[in-house]
């Protein structure tokens, strides 16, 4: 594999599923979008890439690092993995404000504010999140998983409750924040106009397998 | 070996109301002997003081060989039996360890006083765990060998008259502040068998019946009033006749050589000593006040001693699957359903000072039995089953996956546990810290068993009411402090609503609209 290029390989076994995919993508703009109707399992291969699954047998690695080897013996922990999972339920920590979320892993102040004003979010920063409106707190949970650092951000259906001029806005400002960071970015959702907003490349998942379309 | 143990007079206790209750049934539903069932003898109802409860069933089958006349017992301190005498228990006869307590019933009209009449007598013996040092006389108690010097409730008759005769000895005013005070006759005898005490005043009829206790000396007769045990026909009697006619077996040639045997003495020895002083005076000192501040006390320690160990099994039960885990918190949840008294007693033979944990823990300081630690531990266990399943339900009514975001955000597991699940669990955490301290306030069974009733260290608000009940006057005290009680307790258990509600509220991360 070049320097050049990015990748993510994973043939995995659960209980109910199975996952194999393999998934090259450009480092200037690493945004894959996997597509498949509900059911298809994306959540669940989401959490698998997460870590968050110790039932999972088999392999993932994402730009040559091995994250599971079932037969190696490795098991790289979620927190090590950094991964930045964006659940569709944004899960915002309901005893913290929006700014205590956002700045959550501790980044600097600066970068809490210019994250706050790419989404959007300059007003809300003193709310709770029960004072938030659906897609308020998605674009908090984006906010809280873009200013961790992540070595890969896994976003699971993360405009599902945003009106459609606003998807388009808060797409291109994650994409242009992660191309900024270089950090590869893997969007599941079931919405094909959803995943042209802000990949390259889309895939479908079909059976465990993925088809590139 | 005696069935004994200060428990045992609770179980009693409890045994004698529901029989009580039994045998009221049938009146109850309007039944009568009359109404076709076989006719079975009424049988003579006894409630005796508790030192009697070996020799009584032996004299009873004397009695029952020559006529067709069951007898059945009840056995308790004779400050429990005599109340409830008075309250009207289903009792025909009534035989007290004391003048006073008889004297208290004829006043009320609660015994026939024709028939009062002496029945038996005993004597005073310091009574010392087989192995331990021997006091000669009442002036060794001051020997520094002898710690703890065990002696009955100041209302249980020979707890009373252990005082006097320690009195009339001049040691007592320099031995009181080693003097632990239990219940009945047989529970301060338990305390010396089991090495908990190093000396205790007790009768030489259950000095004589125990095991592991050996017989130091006699207290001289001249030394103490008399030890008398009248008995009388109660005025509720169904059968006042074969009542009456019991009491005379008992002081008749045949059941007293039984009680002889038994090492009692025979009632006519009643002149012989009539230079002994009279009955000792009634000093009882319970101070409301003390309990309440006490039970507090003892409540708030119990929560915060308990409070990680309460986190970290109620966390480890809600988030950890492993082999063996429905054992791990069948276990924990134990003390909610076995009797508190049972859970006492077995506390009681973990920490004791006779066994392992027990021993280390006096030997750096720490003795847990008869002190207020032991009070604390006695109220936590009992309290952690209820404890535990608050804060089990506080981390189980976290969303796991608030973790998991945090673990993907790249903080580990103790951090994530220390700022996401901890701070989300908070009030339930403190709801279970309540709950649990409300029921620290209620612990009676398992307190006195293995902490005793000892005024100023572990007699907790229970405990006073239950001493106050068996003293003739004691029931104002008893209203106040059954107010405090009830107040405390309303009190914990809006804490713990409020508590729960704030724990819901806090979980909620939108509003339905």
């Amino acid at each position: 594999m070049s320097a050049e290029t990015g990748s993510l390989y994973a043939r995995i076994r659960l209980p109910l599923d199975a996952f194999e995919l393999d998934v090259e993508w450009n480092p200037s703009s690493p945004m894959v979008a996997i597509v498949g109707p509900s059911g298809s399992g994306k959540s669940s291969l989401l959490r698998v890439l997460a870590g968050l699954e110790p039932t999972a047998q088999g392999r993932v690695r994402v730009n040559g690092d091995v994250w599971l080897d079932t037969d190696g013996g490795v098991y790289v922990p979620p927190w090590e993995r950094r991964v930045g999972w964006v659940p569709q339920e944004a899960l915002l920590f309901p005893h913290l404000s929006v700014r205590e979320n956002l700045a959550y892993t501790g980044p600097a102040a600066s970068d809490v504010t210019a994250v706050s004003e790419l989404l959007s979010l300059s007003e809300l920063l003193e709310r709770r999140p029960r004072f938030l409106s659906g897609g308020e707190r998605q674009r908090v949970a984006l906010g809280r998983a873009l200013l961790s650092n992540p070595r890969l951000l896994l976003l699971d259906e993360p405009f599902s409750a945003l009106d459609r001029p606003l998807r388009r806005e808060i797409a291109t400002a994650v994409r242009d924040h992660a191309r900024e960071h270089e950090t590869p970015l893997v969007l599941v959702s079931h919405d094909e106009a959803d995943a042209a907003l802000l990949a390259d490349q889309s895939w479908t998942l079909v059976a465990g397998r993925l088809t590139q379309t | 070996m005696p069935p004994s143990g200060s428990y045992v007079s609770i179980l009693h206790a409890r045994r004698s109301v529901y029989w009580a209750a039994a045998v009221q049934l049938p009146a109850v539903l309007g039944l009568s002997a009359a109404s076709g069932l076989p006719q079975e003898p009424e049988p003579l109802v006894v409630l005796a003081a508790s030192s009697l409860q070996d020799v009584l069933p032996a004299v009873a089958e004397a009695w029952q060989g020559s006529r067709d006349a069951p007898v059945r017992f009840s056995f308790d301190a004779t400050s429990r039996l005599a109340p409830q005498v008075f309250r009207g228990a289903p009792a025909d006869v009534f035989i007290s360890a004391d003048l006073d307590w008889m004297g208290w019933l004829e006043e009320r009209r609660s015994v026939v006083p024709a028939s009062v009449r002496p029945i038996l007598t005993n004597r005073l013996v310091l009574a010392v765990p087989s192995g331990a040092f021997v006091p000669l006389d009442p002036q060794d108690l001051e020997d520094p060998r002898v710690g703890r010097i065990a002696l009955a409730g100041e209302d249980v008759p020979v707890g009373r008259y252990a005082r006097a005769a320690l009195e009339l000895a001049g040691v007592w005013e320099r031995i009181q502040d080693r003097v632990i005070r239990g219940g009945s006759a047989r529970g301060t005898l338990e305390w010396v068998a089991r090495h908990e005490a190093d000396a205790g005043v007790v009768y030489r009829t259950d000095a004589l019946a125990a095991s592991r206790v050996r017989i130091a000396f006699e207290f001289p007769s001249d030394g103490y009033p008399q030890v008398v045990y009248p008995g009388a026909v109660a005025a509720g009697s169904g059968n006042p006749r074969s009542a009456d006619a019991f009491l005379d077996f008992l002081g008749g040639p045949e059941a007293q050589a039984i009680f002889a045997r038994s090492g009692f003495g025979p009632a006519d020895a009643l002149q012989a000593d009539a230079a002994a002083p009279g009955a000792p005076e009634r000093r009882f000192t319970l101070s409301p006040a003390s309990a309440v501040r006490l039970s507090l006390f003892v409540a708030f320690g119990a929560v915060l001693l308990g409070l990680v160990p309460a986190v970290a099994v109620g966390w480890v039960l809600a988030r950890s699957d492993f082999f063996g885990k429905t054992f791990v918190s069948m276990v924990f949840m134990a003390p909610l359903v076995i009797p508190p008294v049972v859970t006492g007693f077995l506390l009681l033979a973990v920490l004791g000072r006779q066994s392992v944990v027990g021993g280390f823990l006096d030997a750096i300081g720490l003795p847990v039995p008869f002190t207020i630690l032991g009070a604390t531990l006695a109220a936590l266990v009992v309290g952690f089953p209820l404890y535990v399943m608050a804060v089990r339900g506080a981390f189980e009514s976290v969303d796991r996956r608030y973790e998991e975001v945090s673990w993907t955000l790249g903080v580990p597991r103790a951090p994530t546990f220390r700022r996401i699940s901890l701070p989300l669990a908070l009030p339930g955490i403190a709801a279970g810290s309540v709950l649990a301290f409300a029921r620290a306030l209620g612990e009676f069974g398992a307190t006195v068993v293995l902490a005793g009733n000892l005024e100023g260290e572990t007699r907790t608000i229970a405990l006073a009411i239950y001493s106050l009940l068996e003293s003739p006057t004691g029931r104002g005290a008893a209203w106040t402090l059954a107010v405090a009680s009830v107040v405390l307790s309303f009190v914990a258990l809006f804490g713990f609503e409020s508590l729960s509600r704030w724990q819901r509220r806090r979980l909620e991360d939108h509003r339905e609209r």
